[in-house]
């Protein structure tokens, strides 16, 4: 059997086809100093973490959560965890406590990765997580209980040589959580097997070649940040520089320019807040290296594709998966032409389409449900917990990506929006429920809908329509409040931007509130059958 | 009126974390969870507090906690 592990094709077999010297990571910390990690540190400092994480008593199938911003800890921990075919959690490092405990506790997480200050802001629902055996905190020095362990302390003399026993391609390897329309967000799980596709898409859509040096600025609690930043490159002896600083124009392009980047994978929120200050950085900064640019997360509008090539004299690239998908889907790329605001075509050994009631439709330019044929390598093998919710997104062989999109007569894909009430700020999944909770635990609050709505900024915003308790009043103060009470519950990207107070909300009869008519009215577009609302 | 500790009292209250204690040097990368996504409540809080108001183009690049104390600092 091949040993489909994605942490030895990251490490070990690029030793062995003679990367071992060769950078792997660049790491830029906030202050712009650069440590560079060779595919030999790689699988050092792996192997001690898998080591270690063996000496615990922990091994193959035991979930595992790593809950840290960008620091060469995450990767090393990540490769350790898939070494040892444990399963990795990866979480947003913005995160707020019931957004941790949600996904912690669903998982069954045993054991959490994470530093003080992220600490801090989980310590009160430590006691809602039973299972969660052990928590290493990397900037610890020492021990603090049985539970609460000094991660440095732990690595410290461990040895550096692991081996891993061979894994089939169905082991689990990495766990996403996904926004839904209802409920709590859904846990992605994913396998070892999926590595192929992810190496397909690097070889022909990002095209990286042996001496590119490409950054993803994807945080890896998102599936881009996991699979193009860190399992496919790596996996095929790509060097990737990482980023510890926020984002910032001048730092951006001051780390394209000093690090001499060939290959950029960004989001096009991010684009938009670079064109707001093009004064700042049109003929500033040296982007010579740079070969190209990609974009994921949102559609790329036009208007990004034309300011990339008007001011950075750089051709960009939209790609389009999900986190169900794993790895690229539909895509442009280069030697294809590119229809500015197209998702582009499906990739090599996808079938894609769009279907109107369940059946596939022959139109060109009819508007419907965009569906994948199933069975590529890297689609993802269950929501865990959720097998009902996993199998009602598949239609026979297809599998119904919640998107709405047409296909031109050139065989290119639109995207339209979704078909679902996911919100989509700034490249990051919302799903309303969970915002609708946490604003129904401010007191003055009685009833809440959140929809999204286009913004020009950030591609959609949430906007929350509510109804307050009597005698409340809606000002500034408790605006400020409802936004600070979602930061620390959920994660500032779930901060609605806009607030509407109703006396009522439309609900159906069974009591449902009727998020399309909010969002049919906010758009002011017509509110379609109402005969099931109430009154 | 002592603004670096006003904006401790706002950074407090809107990142609930009583531990912090601001420096004129702190960056958004010294603190986990200050950055551009919880810029703006940060910032509607500490209109809030000082009763003052920012223009988009004062706060769009303020480089640490001592710049924003400064404009707080010229507004009052």
């Amino acid at each position: 059997m091949p040993d489909m592990n994605i942490a030895s094709h990251c490490t070990r077999l690029q030793c062995q086809a003679g990367r071992a010297e060769k950078i792997a990571l660049r790491w830029v910390d906030a202050d712009f100093q650069p440590t560079d990690y060779t595919f030999a540190d790689l699988e050092r400092e792996s192997n001690r973490c898998a080591n270690a994480f063996a000496g615990l008593g922990f091994g193959k199938g035991t979930r595992f959560f790593i809950y840290l911003p960008a620091q060469p800890e995450v990767y090393f921990a990540f490769l350790g965890i898939l070494k040892l075919q444990a399963i990795a959690g990866m979480l947003f490092s913005n995160f707020g406590k019931q957004a941790v405990q949600d996904r912690l506790a669903d998982a069954g997480a045993q054991v959490l990765i994470t530093k003080q200050g992220l600490l801090r802001r989980i310590r009160d629902i430590l006691p809602e997580l039973p299972v969660l055996q052990t928590i290493l905190v990397t900037d610890l020095e020492e021990d603090e209980d049985q539970r609460i362990r000094s991660y440095p302390k732990l690595l410290a003399g461990q040895s550096t040589a692991f081996t891993v026993e061979p894994t089939a391609p169905e082991t689990p390897s990495v766990l996403h959580y996904t926004s839904g329309s209802t409920g709590k967000p859904k846990g992605v799980l994913h396998i070892h097997g999926g590595l192929p596709h992810q190496q397909m898409t690097v070889r022909e859509i990002l095209q990286l070649a042996e001496d590119d040096i490409y950054w993803c600025t994807a945080d890896h609690g998102w599936v881009t940040g996991t699979t193009y930043g860190i399992t496919a490159p790596w996996s095929l002896g790509h060097t990737m520089v990482h980023f510890g600083g926020n984002f910032n124009t001048e730092n951006w392009f001051r780390l394209l320019q000093e690090q001499r980047i060939t290959v950029w994978y960004t989001a096009p929120t991010a684009l938009r807040m670079l064109m707001r200050e093009e004064d700042k950085i049109k003929g500033q900064f040296d982007l010579s290296a740079l070969k190209r640019m990609y974009s994921v997360g949102e559609p790329l509008n036009p208007e990004i594709i034309q300011w990339v090539r008007r001011t950075l004299d750089k051709d960009i690239y939209d790609t389009w998966f999900q986190t169900e998908t794993g790895g690229h889907m539909i895509v442009n790329r280069p030697g294809m032409p590119v229809r500015p605001g197209s998702m582009g075509k499906p990739v090599r050994g996808t079938a894609a389409a769009v279907a109107v009631d369940g059946v596939i439709a022959e139109q060109p330019e009819t508007v419907g449900a965009l569906w994948l044929r199933k069975g590529w390598d890297s689609m993802f093998v269950e929501y865990l917990n959720m097998p009902d919710a996993y199998r009602s997104k598949f239609h026979g062989d297809w599998y119904d990506t919640g998107d709405l999109a047409k296909i031109d007569s050139d065989g290119y894909f639109w995207f339209i929006g979704r078909n679902d009430d996911v919100i989509n700020p700034s490249g990051h999944l919302v799903g309303p429920f969970e915002v609708e909770s946490a604003l129904l635990e401010m007191p003055e609050i009685v009833d809440v809908a959140v929809i999204g709505a286009p913004d020009p900024l950030l591609y959609e915003k949430i906007v929350a329509y509510i109804t307050l308790k009597e005698g409340a009043v809606w000002d500034r103060k408790l605006e400020l409040r409802c936004r600070i009470h979602i930061t620390n519950r959920i994660s500032p990207i779930a901060v609605p931007g806009e607030y509407i107070v109703r006396d009522r909300l439309p609900k159906n009869r069974s009591g449902k509130i009727m998020r399309r008519v909010l969002k049919a009215e906010y758009l002011g577009q017509d509110v379609g059958d109402i005969s099931t609302l109430e009154d | 009126m002592d603004v670096l500790q006003g904006l401790t009292e706002v950074f407090r209250m809107v990142f609930e974390d009583d531990s912090i204690e601001l420096t004129r040097a702190m960056t958004a990368d010294d603190y986990d969870g200050w950055d551009s996504m919880s810029h703006v409540t940060l910032l509607m809080a500490v209109e809030d507090h000082f009763g003052v108001t920012f223009e988009d183009w004062e706060v769009m690049n303020l480089p640490d906690v001592g710049a924003l104390a400064d404009l707080v600092q010229k507004k009052l």
